[in-house]
């Protein structure tokens, strides 16, 4: 990595990080207290921001596994990839705060309702993405599998969401949302998707050195390699 | 087109002769398919049974193992003595060796439908006499989607060691909203008395042209022998 991609990589964290606090400390200093639920309703500035970030992630996969297709390049692979497991970590905060929300608003941990219901499948969906490509030792196998899967896996969202919607609901269609509620969550919006951005990229970049490596291709840096790697695997 | 449709044909009764002569997958997966209609009613306990409200859960259960197990059988039966090579230097669309091998597993996981559902009916007291037809409609839409992608993924996922539990599991996960869709139909048709139709309808034969036409388009990229 150059010099200049350097500093604009932790330039870009820091920004994002800052702007992540700053969010944060907004939500809970200045934003308003909900009503009827309380200020457990902050959780909503996280989980709805991060909701939306993991349909970005799983269209960015989709949109690799389609490239990798495609062109048979291998960073295509390794930015699905890179995009899924950022997928599956946001799903996973998406599920786990609902869950703390749900609890409070109607006293259970699970309701099978509609949106529960999609989110746990969502999850799934990209968790199984993840769990079966160490299965397939070839390379080239696994690349393969992991785009047709990813495809699929995408244009399975909006049947799932179209299913789902059979069910009986609990779910808040709408809520009104007060002018310093609406400029939070635009707030919350923009620095979770900075740091979805941020995320993916460094996944990407550690998934292109692991892949390297692997194919016993040149680095821009060859000399970096072996220094970088078991620090960056760590 | 009628050329297609011969090819079609000749390809699938090319797989169905394979099967009727080895016997080899139906046997396995109905017995399989019975299998896991035992253990679950076992498991549940004679009043979950009485009710028949289960046999829904239980039928896909059998049918999501017995299917994963067809869509591998079919395709390893391809990988044999290198017959794969030789299907694909055949002067054929590969979207026409796709809808035969779709169309056998379809057979064979509607026989294995054929066998495993009486056995269900019977061991939970499972009433279909409300809407037989419309029962066999839910099932049909939600065999077409789950054959489909299953066809396709047992063709890309090959070679591999782990094959039998990671064609389940890239499979399931796909299926999940027939599940949804079939199981809420099929609430509806029994308990409230609605016909089959609407959205519950619609999102089955959605699925199932998506997954025709995605896994058609798919396939001729992903054969390898």
């Amino acid at each position: 990595m150059t010099k200049l991609k350097k500093t604009l990589m932790t330039g870009y964290w820091l920004v994002t990080l800052a702007l992540f606090a700053f969010a944060i400390a907004v939500v809970f200093a200045w934003t308003p207290i909900e009503a009827t639920m309380g200020p457990v309703q902050k959780i909503f500035y996280l989980h709805l921001p991060i909701a939306i970030n993991t349909f970005l992630a799983c269209l960015v996969t989709f949109i690799a596994s389609v490239g990798y297709l495609w062109q048979r390049r291998q960073f295509w692979d390794d930015l699905a990839v890179s995009s899924a497991k950022v997928a599956v970590l946001l799903c996973s905060i998406v599920l786990l705060t609902g869950m703390i929300w749900g609890h409070s608003a109607w006293g259970r941990w699970w309701t099978w309702s509609p949106r529960l219901t999609f989110s746990l499948v969502l999850w799934l969906l990209y968790v199984a993405y993840l769990v079966i490509r160490p299965s397939i030792e070839s390379r080239e196998r696994r690349a393969l599998v992991s785009a047709v899967y990813g495809i699929v896996a995408f244009l399975d969202v909006p049947l799932v969401y179209l299913s789902v919607k059979l069910m009986p609901d609990i779910h808040p269609t709408s809520i009104q949302l007060a002018p310093e509620m609406k400029l939070t969550l635009l707030l919350c919006f923009v620095s979770v998707t900075l740091l979805t951005v941020g995320l993916i990229a460094a996944r990407y970049r550690l998934h292109r050195i692991e892949s390297a490596v692997g194919a016993g291709l040149d680095l821009p840096t060859p000399t970096k390699v072996p220094i970088t790697q078991p620090g960056d695997a760590a | 087109m009628m050329q297609v449709i011969q090819q079609i044909a000749l390809l699938t009764g090319k797989d169905l002769r394979v099967e009727a002569r080895s016997r080899q997958t139906l046997g396995l997966v109905v017995v399989l398919g019975i299998l896991i209609v035992v253990v679950l009613g076992l498991g549940l306990g004679p009043q979950q049974v009485a009710s028949g409200q289960a046999a829904t859960a239980v039928l896909w259960v059998a049918y999501l193992f017995g299917g994963v197990l067809c869509f591998e059988k079919t395709m390893a039966v391809e990988r044999h003595d290198g017959a794969l090579a030789g299907l694909m230097l055949a002067p054929i669309d590969r979207g026409v060796i796709y809808a035969g091998k779709f169309i056998s597993n379809l057979v064979l996981m509607v026989a294995l439908a054929l066998v495993v559902t009486p056995v269900a009916v019977v061991m939970f007291g499972f009433d279909l006499s409300a809407a037989p037809w419309g029962f066999a409609l839910i099932m049909a839409g939600g065999f077409v989607g789950f054959a489909a992608v299953g066809t396709l993924f047992a063709a890309a996922v090959s070679s591999s060691r782990l094959q039998g539990g990671l064609l389940a599991m890239v499979v399931f996960p796909v299926s999940l909203p027939l599940v949804i869709a079939s199981t809420q139909m099929m609430l509806h048709l029994f308990r409230d008395g609605e016909p089959v139709g609407g959205a519950g309808l619609a999102v089955l034969l959605a699925f199932d042209a998506i997954y025709l036409v995605v896994s058609w388009l798919v396939f001729e990229v992903i054969l390898e022998p």
